[in-house]
């Protein structure tokens, strides 16, 4: 069994095997991979537009809070979520408005009329009611700021949710 | 790299691994037959690692079940890939392990000494059928629960254990959540534990008594019996020679394994890729109409029972499968003739002929059997799906058709969601006479029917536009109000 052709049978079925089965495995292993880490790499968001009102009823002096419901895809599951955000504007033309979750651990922040500020009461983080930046407290970044447009007098600001508890505004 | 294999062998000796399990001598002049153990093995590493995959992105629970396949579907890196890859690995799993069956049948391979390696064998067939049984149930659509309620009712036929039996498989009286829950957790936790096991068993002993001569070297001069006090001997002695050829397990036989394994998985991907996976309407317990056939694997026995009585029934669809079980177990114990060469014994080419062209021609007359109407309201709505089963309830099919079914008093309807609107066709079934003054339909209208289920029903109609692709062209034109 050591003739020549024997030999040459043997090679081939020994790189028979080494390219027949990784290529079994790999043809199974590729689509499963990238299923698997497709969500690592996924960097598209939609803009959600939220009608927060008519632009000339927020009151200059105070925030004003606007809860709505969002409806999100969650995987294969529609949920409902309470959310919120504060609007904030000096000149009921330009306005500031503010993710209503606190940037340490996002708990719901409340407007203190006393202090003038933002107060978060998980942690008592304090924040500038203007600029939404940090008076005091743990929070390591100011309140994360939404875009805004007006479109014929009606306010609405584009919802995100960013990642808590870190000194950057990165989008979750 | 030479020097991490030295510093593994000094530790684990792969040296010695390599000289049992690689360069092992095995028999000569083995076929590409050989070859389907190893094929269905690799078939399951590929459902194993899609299924895994699939597992990530999948919810057992009648609410989501769907849902989640359709995210899979439509939302996942290569979803479609992966379902297809893994619908078509299953029927390839089936073929190659009947195939290897009825090769190691043919050959006599289940004599001395394997016996106890045909038993796992078959328990390895078993779990596989088992696989693809409560596999199709998973994604929830209406072949997944008609197919189930069938598969079940079958069971329930069994004498004195039946009621037992269907509330065991459905963990329930009814086909529901914890049917899915338990289906799930057999398909994709115990079953390949199951699975895993025996194939280690099967290979443990296919290393430990080596592969299977070729029928010829292990006839001549044998005693008639392998029950004969001196078969061993005489076994011993024919299988020893067997391996004077010099060829060993690799690359002689690993390397036509891969071979076939590759090709095998590259027909697996590309039909995958190519014709994805089924997926029809959600399972809609409320639907009447739909005919569940079952995978084609299960034609057999599904054609047969359309052959006989009724009251033959439970005897057929229970009786056969579990005599075929009892004969595969029995088999090496009752067939001790020393003789392996399938044209030499009769009886087994006889049987094995008879079952083959038995289950060949059931699964033609299935094949040519026409075939259920495709559900072409693939995306019906829950309120479409209610005004179907208004439509049923109502008997509307007395007077119309809907695709070739129904009566031919009325208008066949099969196309009139591409001739009129909804808002038409709730008018209309609301009182016929203010649209045509002779039509013989009856209002339906309150108190018949309320405003709610009228438009139920009008919404499903509207979804019926006959041949796809149409796009719906109305020509509605409503009586001038009557003054008050």
């Amino acid at each position: 069994m050591t003739t020549a052709p024997a030999t040459e049978r043997r090679r081939f079925l020994r790189w028979a095997t080494a390219i027949g089965g990784s290529l079994a495995l790999l043809l199974a292993f590729v689509p499963s991979l990238r299923a698997f880490l497709s969500p690592a790499f996924r960097r598209k968001r939609s803009e959600k537009w939220i009608r927060l009102g008519a632009a000339d009823q927020f009151d200059t002096s105070v925030p004003t809070k606007v809860d709505f419901v969002d409806t999100e895809n969650d995987a294969w599951v529609a949920i409902r979520r309470l959310r919120n955000v504060w609007i904030s504007t000096t000149d009921g033309e330009h306005f500031t408005v503010f993710n209503g979750r606190c940037t340490h651990l996002g708990c719901n922040y409340a407007f203190d009329k006393a202090a003038n500020v933002f107060r978060c009461p998980c942690h008592t983080g304090y924040f500038d009611i203007k600029t939404g930046s940090v008076l005091g407290g743990p929070p390591p970044r100011p309140l994360d700021t939404l875009s805004v447009k007006v479109e014929d007098g009606i306010l609405y600001a584009d919802y995100q949710d960013f990642r808590l508890g870190i000194a950057s505004k990165v989008t979750v | 790299m030479a020097s991490l294999f030295r510093w593994l062998d000094e530790r684990v000796n792969l040296r010695g691994a390599k000289r049992d399990l690689l360069d092992r001598e095995v028999p000569d002049r083995l076929t590409w037959w050989h070859t389907l153990g190893s094929a269905t093995l690799t078939v399951f590493l590929v459902q194993l690692i899609t299924g895994v995959t699939l597992a990530t992105y999948y919810s057992s629970s009648p609410d989501h079940a769907y849902e989640s396949i359709q995210f899979i579907n439509r939302q996942v890196a290569s979803g479609m890939l992966l379902r297809g890859i893994h619908h078509w690995g299953a029927s390839a799993m089936v073929v190659l392990i009947i195939a290897h069956v009825i090769r190691v049948f043919a050959v006599g391979a289940y004599k001395y000494p394997r016996e106890i390696n045909w038993l796992v064998g078959v328990g390895l067939l078993v779990v596989v059928l088992a696989f693809s049984f409560t596999g199709y149930l998973l994604p929830w659509d209406q072949k997944a629960y008609w197919a189930t309620a069938v598969g079940t009712n079958i069971a329930g036929t069994t004498p004195l254990l039946g009621g037992a039996l269907v509330a065991l498989l459905r963990g329930g009286s009814e086909l529901g959540a914890a049917t899915l829950a338990r289906f799930y957790a057999f398909h994709a936790l115990w079953l390949p534990l199951l699975l895993t096991a025996l194939m280690a068993l099967h290979i443990i002993l296919v290393v430990r008594q080596g592969i299977a001569a070729r029928p010829k070297a292990l006839e001549d001069g044998a005693p008639g019996s392998t029950a004969d006090p001196a078969y061993p001997a005489y076994y011993r002695g024919a299988y020893a020679a067997t391996k004077r050829g010099g060829q060993r397990f690799w690359p002689d036989v690993l390397g036509k394994d891969a071979i076939v394994s590759a090709v095998v998985v590259i027909a697996i991907f590309a039909l995958g890729a190519a014709l994805g996976a089924p997926l029809e309407a959600p399972a809609d317990p409320t639907d009447t109409t739909y005919i569940p056939r079952p995978e084609w694997y299960f034609l057999p026995i599904y054609q047969l029972l359309k052959l006989v009585p009724g009251s033959f029934e439970s005897a057929i669809a229970v009786g056969v499968p579990t005599a075929l079980l009892l004969a595969l177990v029995c088999l090496p114990f009752f067939d001790r003739g020393s003789t392996r060469n399938l044209l030499h014994r009769p009886l087994a080419l006889a049987s094995l002929v008879f079952i083959l062209a038995g289950s060949g021609f059931l699964i033609g007359a299935a094949g040519r059997a026409p075939q259920p109407k495709s559900d072409s309201s693939a995306a019906l709505s829950s309120v479409e799906r209610a005004g179907r089963a208004l439509y049923q309830s109502q008997q509307c099919g007395g007077c119309h058709r809907i695709a070739g079914e129904g009566g031919d008093i009325g208008p066949d309807l099969s196309d009139v969601g591409a001739r009129h609107s909804a808002g038409w066709i709730h008018s209309f079934i609301e009182l016929p006479s203010r649209f045509h003054a002779e039509s013989r339909m009856p209002a339906y209208g309150p108190p018949t029917l309320s405003h709610q289920e009228i438009e139920e029903l009008a919404q499903y109609l509207s979804s019926l536009e006959g041949a796809p692709g149409h796009e719906p062209h109305y020509y509605d034109s409503f009586p001038a109000p009557r003054s008050p």
